[in-house]
C-alpha cells in the first residue's frame, strides 16, 4: 500500500465547534468531588483565623478586652483596630475599617480576630474576648435615614471640647464622616418629562418594593494569606477581580503591589459575590502578616449569611405615560436604596437599572433619582444582574398596566414600544445588534401567549380555587462588556508545544460560568483543533495578562475576542510557515482538523504537530507563542451617565406560566418559556446551563428567597428559614436563542452571565396579575403575601418621590 | 466547649436503661435534630452520649396482634416503604413523603421526631390521628421497666415531653385501622420539598355512608405541641359530611387555634390556612 499517496489525498472535512454542546471542562473533576476548593488547601504551618463580630447592631466600643483570649494557649494573634495603627479605610465609598474603630454599625462588623492553631481554639478564643458597649439609635429603615434630625450612621468625629473635627477635604468618609446619611446619589435624565407628561392620555403610579437576598454560594467565603520572608504576598483567594484588587490589597498592607501574588482555587459559587474587598480579607493578611504564619480563614453558614454582602434592596415609585395609541411618552423613577451601614457595590446598581429606565423600551422623555442611604442593615454588594432585576420588575409591571389602560393587549403594546437595531436612545446606547423583537415573538409564539392571556383573563371570575396565569418580561442588559473602568480589556498569552496543544492563558477568571470551555472553543475554532488540545491557565495572577473582572456578563465577550486575536496570530504564524515550506500561497491554506491543508480542497498538506516540531527542531528554532489584549470600542459614560457604555446588548424575553391556589395563596410556577438574543450561540450545552441556573435564581428572588432584617437583626441566617429553591419546584423550560450575530461579538456572540435571573420576578407578577387579577408591587411571593393581597389584607404601598438635594 | 465526657453504644436495652438511670445522659438516634440544635448552642451535651442505634429491640415494624409497632428506630424511609404501613396507615406515608428530604429521611427516625417534640413535627399529626401511643422503658430499680401512654398526653411543650430524663422511648403501637377508616394529611410550606411545615393537618374517621364517626383531627405549628382539635372533632362526629357541615367544622377550627407570628407565618396565616384546608381536606373524604 502506497501510504505517502494516500495521505497526501486525504480531505478533512469541514467542522466547527461553534454551537455544539461541549461538556464544560471541569465537569470530570466536580462531578467526582476531586476539585480542590480552598476549603481543601491546607499549607504547612497555617493557622486557624476566626473574627469576632458585632453582638450589638449600632453602639459605642467602650472597651475590648483581650487578655484571656491572648492567654489561651493554640492562640498565636489577637488583633484589634487598636493592635492595627495603619489600617486604611476600604469598600467603594473608603467609608469602613476592616476592624471597626470605637463604632459598630452593623450586625457583622468586625471587632477582633484571632488566628491560632485550630478552628477550636480560635472559636474559644474568641469567646473570651470582652467588649463592653454603648447602644446607639437604630435605623433600620432607610426611610428613616432621610428623615430631619435622623441618627448619623458615619457621624463627623468630635474634638475633646465636643466640637466637630473638620477634617481636610479629600479624606476618605471612614476618617471624616458624613454630615448626612446619603451614601452615594444619582441623577440622570433625557428629554422633558414634564412635556412627556402633558402629552399623555394615561399616567400610572406606583410604588414597587424589592427585599433582600443574598448569594448563598455552596462554597463559603474564605482564604488563605502568606508572607514569604522576603515580605512578599502569596494569597488563595475567590476574588473576582485579581488584578484590580491586587492593587488594593497593596494599598491596605502599605506594600507594593508587585509583592502580591493571587491564586485562585476553584471557587464555590460567585455570581458577583466576589467583587468587591471584605473586611475578613484584609484581616486575614492583618493575622498572617502578624503571625508570620499562612493563616486560612473559612466563613461558617452563617457567618455566610451574616457578612456576606446582599442583593440591593430597593424601594421605587415609578410614574410612566402613553398615548392612546400605544406609544410611551414619558417615564419618571424615584429610588431609594437601603445601603446599608457601608458602601459596596450595591450603591452603584443605579448604573444598570438606568439603562433599563431609559433604553428597554423607547422612552422619549426619562428622569430618574436615586439616593443610597446609611442604615444599620447588612450592606449590598454586586449580584447577577446588578439592579436589573428590581427595575425590570417595576418597567415590565408597568407595561402590562399602561397596555390594559389603554384596552391594548400586552404583546402589541411592548412591540410598539421596542428597540430596534440601529437605535440610539436617549442614553447614548447604540443598538448594533438586536433582536428584541424577536426575542418577544418567539417567546410569545411558543408559549400561546396571546391566547392563553385571554382565556385566564376571563377565566379570573370563573369558579375554581385554582387560577392559571401567564405573564412576560423583557430585558435589556450589557453584552459586550461595560466600560466602569478606563480599561475594559483583556489579555491573552497563547503557547503552542511540539504535539499541536495549546495552553490558552488568559487573565479572565473561571467562576463556574463555563469561561474555560467557550475560550477554548474559540481558540479551537481558529486553529482547527479538537477541545482535548487545550489547557488552560486563568488562576495566577504571577503568570495571567491583565484582565478587568469578572462582571457585566462580559468574560465571552471581551476574553474571548482576546483569545480568537491571539489565536489569528498563532494561524498566521503557522500558514506563515507552511506556505513557505510546501510553496503554496498563505490565502490557499487553513487549519482543520489537526492538519494545514488547502483551503479550497481540503486536502491535508501537513499534520499540525508535525509542522510545529519541524519548526521547533532546526536550525533557526522557533516557538509559536502569540499575545492578544482586546479592549472593546465602547466609551466611559460622561457625568450624565451618557454614552455607548457596552459594544454589544443583549435581549431578552421570559414567559412565565403559574398556577394560583387562590386558597393558600401558594403559586406554582409551571413553566418558563424564554427567548434570548445571545448573538451567537457557542456552547449549546453551557448556555442552556447558564439560562436554566439564571431562571432558578430568578425564581427564587420571586418566590421563595428573602433575607429578613429586623432593625438591623437577620433572623434567618440559615437554610433552614432562608428558602433556596429545590429540584421538585424547578419548571418546565423551553428556551430559544435568538443569533442576532453581532458584529463586535466572539464569532458573533454577546454575553449572556446575567441575562436569564432578569425577569423572572416581573414576569411572575404579570403571571398572577393575569390569573387573579390582582397585582403584587412587593417580593417576594410567598403564599402569605400572595394570599394578603388576594383577600385585599395588602395595603396599597406608596413611597412620596423623595430627591436628595 | 461540651461538657461531653463519654460516648456510649449500648447493644441490649437493659444496658442502655441502665446506662439512662443517672439522668445525665444525651440520647443519639438519627442525630439529624440533635447535631443543628447543638451547633446552634440551643442544647447542651450532657455527661454521657449514647448512641441507641445498636440497640436491635428499638428497630424493625411488626404487626401484632391488632396494632402495628413502630420500632424508636425506624427511619422515615423506611416507615414509608414498608408494606405494612403501605397497606394499613398510607396517611402516615402522605406525611413521610412531605417529611425533609432523602438524606434526611435515611437519617431521622420516628423515635427522634417524637421524642424533639417540634409543633411542626410530621409524623406527630398522623400518629395523633391515629391513636398511636408512645412506648417508654426505663430501669427505676434492677430491672427493665415499660409502659405506654396515649400520643396524645404525652407532649407538655416546645421539645418538651412527659418522659422522664431516665425513659428512653422504644416505639410507638397504632391500632390497625377498620375497613372504612378513611385518613388525611396536609403539610404547608414555603416549597414541597425540604421545609419545616407553617401548619400541617391530619383528619381520620370511620365514614359510613357519608358519616363520619371516631373523628380525629390534629394540628401541627398552631400551639407549642402538636394538638388535637377537640371541638372541631365534636363538631363533625356523627354527622353527615355535608356542605354546611364542614364549613362548621372549618370556622370552629379557625377559633380553636391560637398560633403564633414567627419567620414562617403570621398567626393570622396559620388560622386563615386551618380553616381552608380543614375545608378542603373535609371535602376529600366528604367524596372518598
Ligand atoms: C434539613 C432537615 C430537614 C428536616 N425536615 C423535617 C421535616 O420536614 N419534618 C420533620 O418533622 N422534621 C424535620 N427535621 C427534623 C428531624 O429530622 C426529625 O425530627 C427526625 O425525625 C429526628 O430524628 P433523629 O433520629 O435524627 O433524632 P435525633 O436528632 O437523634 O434526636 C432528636 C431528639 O430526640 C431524642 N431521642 C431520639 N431518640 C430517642 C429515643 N428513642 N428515646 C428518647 N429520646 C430520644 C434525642 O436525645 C434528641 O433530643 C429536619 C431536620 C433537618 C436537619
Amino acid at each position: 500500500m502506497n501510504t505517502v499517496a494516500e495521505k497526501k489525498h486525504r480531505v478533512i472535512e469541514p467542522d466547527s465547534l461553534i454551537g455544539k454542546r461541549i461538556r464544560k471542562m471541569d465537569a470530570p473533576e466536580k462531578a467526582s468531588g476531586r476539585t480542590r476548593y480552598i476549603h481543601d488547601i491546607n499549607l504547612s504551618g497555617q493557622l486557624h483565623g476566626k473574627i469576632l463580630r458585632s453582638a450589638r447592631i449600632h453602639a459605642l466600643i467602650k472597651s475590648i478586652d483581650t487578655s484571656a483570649a491572648r492567654a489561651l494557649p493554640g492562640v498565636h494573634v489577637v488583633i484589634t483596630a487598636a493592635d492595627i495603627p495603619d489600617q486604611r479605610p476600604i469598600g467603594v465609598a473608603k467609608d469602613h475599617f476592616p476592624l471597626k474603630v470605637g463604632r459598630v454599625r452593623s450586625q457583622r462588623d468586625e471587632i477582633a480576630a484571632v488566628a491560632a492553631e485550630s478552628e477550636e481554639i480560635a472559636e474559644a478564643a474568641l469567646k473570651l474576648i470582652k467588649v463592653e458597649y454603648e447602644d446607639l439609635p437604630v435605623i433600620g429603615d432607610p426611610e428613616d435615614a432621610i428623615k430631619p434630625g435622623a441618627v448619623l450612621i458615619h457621624p463627623e468625629p468630635h474634638g475633646a471640647d465636643g466640637t466637630h473635627m473638620h477634617l481636610k477635604q479629600g479624606m476618605s468618609i471612614a476618617h471624616k464622616g458624613k454630615p448626612d446619611n446619603i451614601a452615594m446619589r444619582f441623577d440622570y435624565s433625557h428629554g422633558d418629562v414634564v412635556k412627556g407628561e402633558a402629552e399623555s392620555d394615561v399616567v400610572i403610579e406606583d410604588t414597587f418594593k424589592l427585599h433582600y437576598v443574598t448569594h448563598c454560594c455552596m462554597g463559603v467565603s474564605g482564604m488563605i494569606a502568606e508572607f514569604d520572608a522576603s515580605g512578599n504576598v502569596l494569597m488563595y483567594s475567590n476574588t473576582q477581580v485579581p488584578f484590580l484588587h491586587k492593587r488594593e490589597f497593596a494599598e491596605y498592607l502599605n506594600i507594593d503591589p508587585a509583592r502580591i501574588r493571587i491564586i485562585q482555587p476553584p471557587i464555590g459559587g460567585g455570581f458577583g459575590s466576589k467583587l468587591d474587598i471584605y473586611p475578613f480579607e484584609v484581616i486575614c493578611l492583618y493575622l498572617a502578616r502578624a503571625a508570620k504564619r499562612p493563616v486560612k480563614m473559612l466563613f461558617t453558614r452563617e457567618e455566610e449569611f451574616l457578612a456576606s454582602p446582599t442583593r440591593q434592596p430597593v424601594l421605587l415609585t415609578l410614574r410612566s405615560g402613553c398615548k392612546k395609541d400605544g406609544t410611551l411618552t414619558f417615564r419618571q423613577v424615584h429610588t431609594l436604596h437601603d445601603n446599608g451601614a457601608y458602601t459596596s457595590w450595591g450603591a452603584t446598581t443605579p448604573f444598570v437599572m438606568m439603562q433599563t429606565f431609559s433604553s428597554l423600551y423607547r422612552v422619549p422623555h426619562c428622569d430618574y433619582h436615586t439616593a443610597a442611604v446609611y442604615t444599620n442593615n447588612p450592606y449590598a454588594g454586586s449580584f447577577r444582574g446588578y439592579g436589573n432585576l428590581q427595575a425590570t420588575f417595576a418597567i415590565e409591571q408597568h407595561m402590562d398596566m399602561l397596555a390594559q389602560s389603554i384596552g391594548m393587549d400586552p404583546l402589541e403594546f411592548r412591540m410598539k414600544n421596542a428597540q430596534d437595531a440601529g437605535e440610539v436612545t436617549g442614553q447614548g446606547m447604540s443598538f448594533k445588534s438586536c433582536g428584541f423583537k424577536d426575542c418577544i415573538r418567539t417567546a410569545a409564539q411558543r408559549s400561546d401567549f396571546s391566547h392563553k392571556f385571554g382565556e385566564n383573563q376571563a377565566n379570573q371570575k370563573a369558579p375554581g380555587t385554582v387560577k392559571r396565569g401567564i405573564g412576560m418580561a423583557s430585558m435589556l442588559h450589557v453584552g459586550g462588556g461595560a466600560k466602569i473602568y478606563p480599561s475594559d480589556g483583556c489579555g491573552t498569552i497563547l503557547k503552542m508545544d511540539d504535539f499541536a496543544n495549546v495552553t490558552l492563558i488568559t487573565g479572565a477568571s473561571e467562576i463556574g460560568q463555563g469561561s474555560e470551555t467557550v475560550l477554548s472553543q474559540l481558540v479551537c475554532e481558529e486553529l482547527g483543533l479538537p477541545i482535548s488540545a487545550v489547557t488552560v491557565v486563568n488562576n495566577d495572577t504571577a503568570i495571567t495578562p491583565w484582565d478587568v473582572g469578572v462582571h457585566a456578563s462580559r468574560t465571552t465577550f471581551i476574553a474571548g475576542n482576546s483569545a480568537i486575536g491571539a489565536a489569528k496570530k498563532a494561524k498566521a504564524k503557522i500558514l506563515a510557515v507552511a506556505a513557505k515550506k510546501f510553496e503554496i500561497a498563505e490565502d490557499y491554506l487553513d487549519l482543520r482538523g489537526g492538519f494545514v491543508i488547502k483551503a479550497d480542497s481540503g486536502e491535508a498538506v501537513i499534520e499540525l504537530s508535525k509542522l510545529l516540531r519541524n519548526l521547533h527542531f532546526q536550525d533557526k528554532a522557533e516557538l509559536v507563542m502569540t499575545t492578544f489584549y482586546y479592549e472593546p470600542p465602547s466609551v466611559h459614560q460622561d457625568k450624565g451617565f451618557k454614552g455607548d457604555v457596552s459594544a454589544a446588548y443583549a435581549w431578552g424575553t421570559q414567559v412565565v406560566e403559574v398556577e394560583v391556589d387562590t386558597e393558600t395563596g401558594i403559586v406554582k410556577l409551571i413553566k418558563v418559556t424564554g427567548a434570548h438574543d445571545v448573538g451567537r450561540v457557542l456552547n449549546r450545552l453551557g448556555i442552556e446551563g447558564q439560562i436554566e441556573g439564571g431562571v432558578v435564581m430568578g425564581q427564587g428572588y420571586a418566590f421563595t428567597e428573602d433575607l429578613m432584617i429586623e432593625n438591623g437583626r437577620m433572623k434567618n441566617p440559615n437554610f433552614r428559614d432562608y428558602k433556596l429553591v429545590t429540584a421538585p419546584e424547578i419548571p418546565e423550560m423551553d428556551i430559544a436563542f435568538i443569533e442576532s450575530m453581532d458584529g463586535e461579538g466572539p464569532q458573533g456572540a454577546k454575553g449572556v452571565g446575567e441575562a436569564p435571573a432578569i425577569c423572572m420576578a416581573a414576569a411572575a407578577a404579570n403571571a398572577i396579575a393575569n390569573a387573579t387579577g390582582v397585582r403584587l408591587f412587593e417580593l417576594p411571593f410567598t403564599p402569605e403575601k400572595v394570599y394578603r393581597a388576594l383577600h385585599g389584607k395588602t395595603p396599597k404601598l406608596y413611597w412620596k418621590p423623595w430627591k436628595a438635594e | 466547649m461540651t461538657e461531653l465526657k463519654h460516648y456510649y453504644a449500648p447493644t441490649s436495652l437493659d444496658q442502655a436503661v441502665e446506662c439512662l438511670k443517672d439522668g445525665d445522659v444525651t440520647i443519639l438516634a438519627g442525630g439529624t435534630d440533635l447535631t443543628p440544635q447543638s451547633q446552634a448552642g440551643r442544647i447542651k451535651f450532657k455527661h454521657t452520649l449514647m448512641n441507641i442505634r445498636h440497640i436491635p429491640q428499638l428497630s424493625g415494624i411488626t404487626l401484632e396482634g391488632d396494632e402495628i409497632r413502630i420500632g424508636a428506630l425506624a427511619t422515615i424511609t423506611e416507615i414509608m416503604e414498608h408494606p405494612l404501613v403501605k397497606q394499613h396507615l398510607p396517611v402516615l406515608v402522605e406525611a413521610c413523603d412531605h417529611f425533609a428530604s432523602d438524606q434526611i429521611r435515611n437519617a431521622g427516625t420516628i423515635g427522634g421526631n417524637i421524642c424533639n417534640a417540634s409543633p411542626a413535627g410530621d409524623t406527630l399529626i398522623p400518629l395523633l390521628v391515629l391513636d398511636a401511643r408512645v412506648e417508654l422503658a426505663s430501669m427505676p430499680e434492677d430491672k427493665l421497666y415499660r409502659h405506654s401512654m396515649p400520643l396524645s398526653t404525652f407532649f407538655v411543650g416546645p421539645g418538651k415531653t412527659r418522659k422522664s430524663l431516665c425513659e428512653l422511648v422504644t416505639g410507638v403501637r397504632i391500632p390497625v385501622p377498620a375497613a372504612n377508616h378513611v385518613a388525611r394529611f396536609y403539610k404547608l410550606g414555603t416549597r414541597p420539598a425540604l421545609d419545616i411545615s407553617t401548619i400541617s393537618i391530619g383528619v381520620a374517621g370511620c365514614l359510613n355512608g357519608g358519616v363520619l364517626s371516631q373523628v380525629r383531627v390534629a394540628f401541627g405549628a398552631v400551639a407549642p405541641t402538636p394538638v388535637r382539635a377537640e371541638q372541631t372533632e365534636q363538631a363533625l362526629e356523627g354527622k353527615p359530611l355535608d356542605a354546611a357541615t364542614i364549613e362548621k367544622a372549618a370556622a370552629i377550627a379557625r377559633d380553636e387555634v391560637h398560633p403564633i407570628d414567627d419567620v414562617r407565618a403570621s398567626a393570622w396565616y396559620r388560622k386563615e390556612m386551618i380553616h381552608n384546608i380543614t375545608k378542603r381536606i373535609l371535602g376529600h373524604v366528604a367524596q372518598a
